[in-house]
């Protein structure tokens, strides 16, 4: 590799074959070129009449946003791609850690690149963390497709593999309609959002974009009132209710029962994690033996009205 | 048809297992199927596991290894539900048949259809297992692991087993299929405590969802002729799967079961309603894309399994008791695979004590 200084203009940042990363943040890196300058040298190499990066993007986006005019580079003189392109992967790895959306990006390139599939699988995805399995590989052929919105959307929000692995399942107009109720949500609403809506869709045979379509759904997504938060909160509640009618009818059931039989507000009361059992637990705090009692005169009064025995009868076909 | 048509592609034989006589047997009832002797079957399961379907791909082959742990075992039931009592016998591994919602799927690292060859082993083991509780009943079985009969035409392990149960009075000994494999049990002399049992489903479910299996009615059609030769038969309604029009279905099913079968010949019937653990899900996704029964109510059990939510199961449960009832059934004993208390007392109007007591009750119209 030869050391030579380059203009930044020289350096064609169009051609990103040998690109794995689309996504970071330059603020620390551009501070840090304004304090030190550049300590590493970026690898380019000369394809087509042009310098071409091969590694080192984040430095030169970074030197270009704090207008360096030139900087040093080693040349990469090999020709092959794909041994160029494992410099790059080498490079990276002994560096830095890779996101999901990298390994897509690598194991994508690898095979462009022409690298044997039984090579990527038993060689490259242990290296990548990744479960030696065909299907793992097609998964990340998936991912490395994601709209670049999408792409970004993830970086940000650090999606995890098995909501990455529900995103695939959706069709690319679908997972854009899915964005702006998955961008204010954090991870566990995120996947309740897709798991629900693929499985009702799955059920009923309709298309999700249908789903997402529906008059129900448009109204809060069209309402000027509700916040993106509210918007995509009122959604996954709506979709889980679809999706678990009976469970919910229950829940509304055990809910209208404590509004009717006005059970006291400071004292919780909770059936069985989804109604498997037949336990209902109570449960109060109390400093001394005035508030005691006067918890225990509050369900006496509520256990002496008639509503009461229905409380059972929810959970009983009798 | 009592024939089972599978064939492995290929036997791999661990080269410790050349010598044992069921070894001997296997060899000589494939002699067509091609063999190679094999050293570490690791190497082998690790390569199928990197295949795009490797519980598909094991079905082509047949492992003849030998057990290094035991063959006998309590069946693990599931953590807070009530279980049966029931020992299992784990002589083969997985089955040709392939079944969306197996368990094996998930629960066995090996993708190899496997038998275990080591039968003195066994029998030893066996001998052991028999005289320490031989001053109780209990029931034990081989179709936990694999489909007791699927493999029979090769392995011909039925006559070993009834020979070796016939006059054990307080055993009862269980051989659960779905095939119609029945040859070589309809050449044995039949015990009052063997019995031979099917899982059964509605047409629609075992056409949709049990890959390889006999028709239903085969099936019964199967049992029918094990029950004229003299042994007790069972039925597992297992898993019992909801979906639009189910309930005609299994009326179907149990009234053409019930025309068929004495009742009074019935040891036993067993209802499980579907249920399983998180990752199998994905499993399914993956292997039966267009299987929809996984996105009914599930809500997750005590047990960490998925399962219908508890009304769902109990309307599910009556029906079907409902109409065994109703087609002279009401005298056969059941009993449910993996059930809560609140299901017992709803559904069968009384709690089982514990596993003991199921086991118990199943007992009693033998006694």
């Amino acid at each position: 590799m030869k050391n030579k200084y380059l203009n930044l203009n020289d350096i064609y940042l169009k051609d990103e074959r040998f690109r794995i990363s689309y996504f970071f943040s330059l603020e620390k890196l551009a501070l840090s070129l304004k304090k030190i300058g550049l300590i590493y040298p970026p690898l380019v190499s000369f394809r087509n009449n042009h310098f071409i990066l091969v590694s080192g993007w984040k430095r030169v986006l970074a030197c270009s946003q704090i207008s360096l005019s030139s900087i040093p580079v080693f040349v990469v003189e090999e020709e092959d791609e794909l041994k160029t392109f494992l410099i790059a992967f080498y490079e990276n790895l002994a560096t830095r850690e890779f996101s999901l959306l990298d390994k897509a990006e690598i194991l994508r390139k690898l095979k462009e690149f022409g690298e044997a599939k039984r090579n990527i699988l038993e060689f490259y995805m242990p290296l990548l963390n990744i479960p030696q399995t065909l299907s793992h590989l097609d998964m990340f052929a998936t991912f490395s497709q994601f709209e670049p919105e999408l792409k970004k959307f993830i970086h940000e929000k650090h999606i995890p593999f098995a909501s990455l692995e529900m995103l695939a399942e959706f069709n690319s107009s679908e997972r854009r309609l899915l964005l702006p109720l998955l961008l204010p949500l954090g991870q566990n609403k995120q996947k309740e959002i897709l798991e629900n809506l693929r499985e009702i869709s799955l059920k009923n045979d309709i298309p999700a974009e249908k789903v997402l379509k529906s008059a129900e759904i448009l109204e809060i997504v069209d309402s000027e009132k509700l916040s993106p938060l509210q918007k995509a909160n009122k959604i996954r509640l709506l979709l889980k209710r679809k999706r678990f009618p009976h469970l919910y009818s229950w829940k509304e059931a055990f809910d209208s029962f404590l509004k009717k039989a006005c059970w006291p507000e400071d004292i919780a009361i909770n059936h069985s994690p989804f109604f498997e059992d037949e336990d209902v637990t109570v449960h109060f705090n109390f400093k001394n033996e005035k508030e005691f009692k006067s918890h225990l005169l509050k369900l006496q009064e509520v256990a002496s009205k008639k509503e009461f025995s229905r409380l059972f009868k929810l959970f009983s076909d009798d | 048809m009592i024939e089972s048509d599978y064939t492995p592609q290929k036997i791999f034989i661990e080269r410790n297992s050349l010598d044992f006589a069921l070894t001997k047997r296997i060899i000589k009832n494939t002699s067509r199927v091609p063999k190679e002797i094999i050293d570490n079957p690791h190497e082998l399961i690790e390569d199928l596991k990197v295949t795009r379907n490797a519980i598909q791909e094991g079905k082509k082959y047949l492992l003849l290894t030998k057990q290094r742990g035991e063959f006998v075992k309590p069946c693990p039931c599931t953590p807070h539900y009530i279980g049966c009592n029931y020992f299992i016998i784990n002589l083969e591994l997985n089955c040709p048949l392939d079944c969306s919602y197996c368990i094996l799927q998930h629960y066995l690292s090996n993708p190899l259809i496997t038998v275990h060859v080591n039968l003195k082993d066994l029998w030893r083991e066996l001998d052991i297992f028999c005289n320490k509780n031989r001053k109780r009943a209990f029931r034990i079985g081989t179709g936990e692991l694999g489909d007791s009969l699927a493999l029979d035409h090769m392995t011909e392990i039925s006559k070993d087993l009834i020979s070796y149960f016939r006059g054990k009075r307080n055993v009862y000994f269980e051989l659960k299929t779905k095939t119609t494999n029945i040859r070589n049990v309809l050449n044995q002399e039949p015990a009052d405590n063997i019995v031979i049992s099917w899982s059964l489903n509605s047409s629609k479910m075992a056409l949709e969802l049990e890959r390889g299996a006999p028709e239903v009615e085969e099936r019964v059609y199967a049992a029918r002729r094990v029950l004229e030769k003299g042994f007790r038969v069972g039925f597992h309604f297992d898993p019992l799967i909801r979906y639009p029009g189910w309930e005609q279905d299994y009326e179907e099913l149990i009234k053409m079961l019930m025309k068929t079968i004495e009742p009074g010949r019935i040891a036993w019937m067993s209802l499980g309603s579907l249920r399983f653990p998180p990752l199998l899900k994905s499993i399914i996704k993956k292997r039966f894309p267009k299987t929809k029964i996984f996105y009914d109510e599930f809500i997750k059990g005590k047990d960490g399994k998925f399962r219908y939510f508890k009304p769902l199961r109990i309307e599910l449960y009556k029906e079907i008791i409902s109409f065994i009832k109703k087609n002279g059934g009401s005298d056969v004993p059941l009993y449910f695979c993996m059930e809560s208390e609140a299901l017992w007392r709803e559904v069968m109007r009384w709690v089982p004590k514990g596993k003991k007591e199921v086991e118990r009750s199943l007992f009693l119209p033998f006694e």
